[in-house]
């Protein structure tokens, strides 16, 4: 299954599954990341390292480890 | 006697709670400490005509899967203490994702209220939020707020008031009917317990069980029931991940959660999706992958030439008021102890340290700023791949920033950092972050020695170059004593907004009201015993030997060389001469004479004693003037190598006895206690001797 970290920035998603380690899995949920909710990749530094998301009028930073861990399906071609 | 309500105020973090207590009128407000950790605790008391209400704000949580330590705090009290009513506030703007957190609270069945702040954000994007709806819905009273615009706040005293008559408690919430069943099941089960009698708390604890609630395990593991509940639950857990096909029971009732808030969400709140906000739009530069490091990079740049320069407009005038006043002083009280106490004691110690209060400011203001308007946070988020180089992460960031304003809040801010590893490397490097108070002994010497270089690019150079030497021992502390990854890094971004004047002025206030406090309590106490160690014990035998010299001396030049010389005998023979002779040995081969050592020394009590102290050993005897006098001495008197060392030192040692005292709070390990106060001590004097030598 994809992950966020296979996306692009402006690509837009919807989650899938959380696989993480608590307490970063609890963390990710309560920020929004939940089974069904929208997601969309904002930017990511030049390296990939940190990934700007937005799912719901949250914008969440998180590292590539953990955007690793967000499964999701891509829900449109990037334009 | 007035009966007293007791609220618990909880909420996400950045909903805009303290805004919100800020704006409750004719409210008290009172700061102080959680018991036993150094957790801020903000409690509101406001009196009407019935009862007194006592509101207690709890730190930001994001859930009850507490994650950081501050969360911690706010669960312990949920859970322990005893409140009537919780005051739940939640962000209009994250309606959904701030409800999956009230629907764990409502899990509580206490009397609830929820308040929808920022509503106005809402309002202004075209949309509404249907109050009734979520009244209707949740079954507890809603109240939409605005705290930027005072809409709405004093309904909530009288909400208060209003629930606490009625005896009407929260909706319950129902899960799953596979969900509920268990739940059921194991609230039997624990009411078998003389603990768990109570109906809603028996619910409570049986749902926070099924969430794997490890805190809430850790009470019921001590209590006789544990081994019949041990084996209902791992058959609940087995049983519910296979019907629901999830990993863990908690991800199924964080989904039900998920889905009630979101049908919540969608019958409340009326607003069509939007296009790019305004805060993606700032985005697009401030975080921009190419753009972003310089743009921050010239932020922090031009906060630096800011402080030094704007700085140093009201400092002469400062300076300048604190001169007249010494002399007008001097000559105006009768001659003596008291007046030499006053005027070659006191007052220029305290006025040299006065006169960096513009500095200070300015650099608070600017990293108020930008906490406040939210960049804080895009901080953090450009420097964590360069921070997780260093061993450090992203979030380690914003206290080490704060660490150039002042090192004990600092330390306080790492406690956002989860991992204790993380943390402790963080607070160990954080001292190398020159705190504001380090400013004028840099000021000083760079007025001093470097006045033709550009002194604003001096003093970048010193926060840079303590920057780099603690991200390098970052690095080394991290190879060395710990191995293993880096903290996970996850990071709410708050949307940019617009800085409330009140609470950065507030915020100002509060510093300049602390700094003139300690300026004038334990500056003015601390630079009396300097003064008296100085001037004591009385030397008559050198006086009058030079009394006499000095009345034969023809010329006034030789007559001002020979009282030079007296009061340079005076000093050496004072306590405080005693006192540098015997530390002089460890500071000689940096080049510095005694009265450095022991200014140096009396700064592990506190950083703005350096200058002070060099006020009083410098300037005694002198024309007694405030810092621009004790430049041109401190020219004069130590050359351009020990003043060098000198900066080194001030740069790398211990921080002041505040700080170290956060710092043992903060960590209980003796052994770390030990090397976080020995070891900058040696670095500091390594780099000071190397430089003294290479030089
Ligand atoms: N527009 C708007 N902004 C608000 C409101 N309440 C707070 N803020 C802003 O939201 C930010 C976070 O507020 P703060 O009180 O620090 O949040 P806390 O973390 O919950 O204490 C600040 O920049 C406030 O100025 C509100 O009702 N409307």
């Amino acid at each position: 299954m994809k992950k966020i970290s296979d996306l692009k920035i402006n690509d837009t998603a919807i989650v899938k599954k959380i696989v993480a380690l608590e307490p970063v899995k609890g963390r990710l949920q309560s920020m929004g990341l939940v089974k069904g909710a929208k997601v969309k990749v904002l930017e990511h530094t030049l390296a990939k390292q940190t990934w700007d998301i937005i799912s719901g009028n949250t914008k969440i930073a998180l590292r590539e480890e953990e955007a690793r861990g967000v499964l999701i399906d891509r829900i449109n071609e990037n334009a | 006697m007035l009966k007293t309500i007791k609220v618990a105020i909880v909420g996400q973090p950045n909903v805009g709670k303290s805004s919100l207590i800020n704006a409750i009128s004719n409210a008290k407000l009172h700061v102080g400490n959680f018991s036993g950790v150094t957790v801020e605790k903000k409690e509101v008391f406001l009196k009407t005509d019935l009862y007194d209400i006592d509101m207690t704000d709890l730190p930001g949580i994001y859930s009850l899967n507490a994650y950081t330590p501050e969360e911690q705090v706010a669960k312990n009290f949920l859970i322990n203490e005893d409140f009537d009513i919780i005051l739940n506030v939640v962000d209009a703007n994250t309606l959904s994702r701030n409800l999956i957190f009230s629907l764990q609270l409502m899990d509580m069945h206490k009397k609830m209220i929820l308040v929808v702040n920022m509503v106005d954000e809402i309002e202004s994007k075209g949309g509404k939020i249907d109050k009734d709806a979520l009244e209707s819905l949740l079954g507890i009273p809603v109240i939409l707020t605005s705290a930027k615009e005072h809409k709405g706040v004093d309904e909530i005293s009288t909400q208060i008031i209003k629930l606490k008559k009625e005896d009407k408690k929260a909706n319950k919430i129902y899960y799953d009917e596979r969900v509920e069943q268990r739940i059921e099941k194991l609230a039997k089960t624990l009411q078998k317990s003389p603990h768990f009698r109570d109906d809603d708390y028996a619910r409570f604890i049986a749902i926070r069980l099924l969430d794997r609630d490890e805190q809430v395990y850790k009470i019921i593991h001590d209590l006789p029931i544990f081994i019949e509940v041990h084996s209902m639950l791992e058959k609940m857990y087995k049983n519910l991940e296979l019907e629901f096909d999830e990993d863990s029971t908690t991800d199924i009732l964080s989904n039900e959660r998920a889905a009630i808030a979101y049908n919540l969400q969608m019958e409340a709140l009326n607003l069509k999706d939007e296009d790019e906000g305004m805060s993606e739009k700032i985005d697009n530069i401030l975080i921009h992958p190419i753009l972003g490091l310089p743009i921050f990079l010239f932020f922090m740049w031009a906060l630096f030439q800011l402080t030094f320069e704007l700085g140093n407009i009201p400092m002469n005038f400062i300076g300048e008021m604190f001169t007249q006043t010494q002399n007008f002083l001097a000559d105006f009280l009768p001659k003596g102890m008291f007046n030499s106490l006053l005027t070659d004691g006191v007052l220029p110690a305290v006025g040299a340290v006065v006169m960096f209060l513009p500095n200070i400011l300015i650099l608070f203001f600017g990293l108020n700023l930008l906490e406040q308007t939210g960049y804080m946070s895009r901080a953090a988020y450009l420097m964590d791949g360069f921070m997780k180089r260093f061993g450090l992460q992203g979030k380690a960031f914003v206290p080490l920033v704060s660490g150039f304003g002042c090192t004990v809040p600092a330390y306080m801010a790492a406690r956002t950092l989860k991992n204790p590893k993380d943390r402790i490397i963080t607070m160990l490097v954080l001292g190398f972050m020159s705190c504001g108070a380090r400013l004028p002994i840099y000021v000083l010497i760079i007025a001093a020695f470097f006045a033709n270089h550009n002194p604003g690019n001096v003093l970048f150079a010193i926060y840079i170059g303590g920057a780099i030497l603690g991200l390098i021992v970052a690095k080394i502390l991290r190879t060395v004593l710990f191995k293993g990854e880096p903290e996970p890094f996850v990071m709410e971004m708050p949307p940019y907004r617009f800085p409330s004047s009140k609470a950065l002025f507030m915020d100002l206030w509060i510093k300049t009201k602390m700094f003139l406090k300690k300026a004038g309590t334990f500056i003015a106490f601390a630079s009396m015993i300097v003064w008296f160690l100085s001037a004591y014990p009385k030397n008559d035998m050198i006086t009058q030997n030079f009394q006499t010299k000095i009345e034969q001396a023809k010329s006034s030049k030789a007559k001002a060389a020979l009282k030079n010389e007296l009061n340079a005998k005076l000093l050496e023979n004072s306590y405080l001469g005693s006192v540098g002779k015997f530390i002089e040995p460890v500071f000689a081969p940096l080049g510095f004479d005694w009265r450095m050592s022991v200014s140096v020394v009396a700064g592990l009590a506190a950083k703005e004693v350096v200058v002070s102290t060099m006020g009083t050993l410098y300037a005694v005897g002198g024309e007694s003037g405030a810092s621009k006098g004790l430049i041109s001495k401190i020219r004069e008197n130590v050359d351009f190598k020990a003043a060098v060392a000198l900066l080194l030192i001030i740069m790398i040692y211990s921080p002041c006895l505040a700080a170290m005292s956060t710092f043992y709070a903060e960590i209980p390990q003796w052994a770390w206690r030990v090397f976080y106060t020995i070891y900058p001590n040696v670095v500091a004097w390594i780099f000071a001797y190397s430089a003294y030598k290479i030089l």
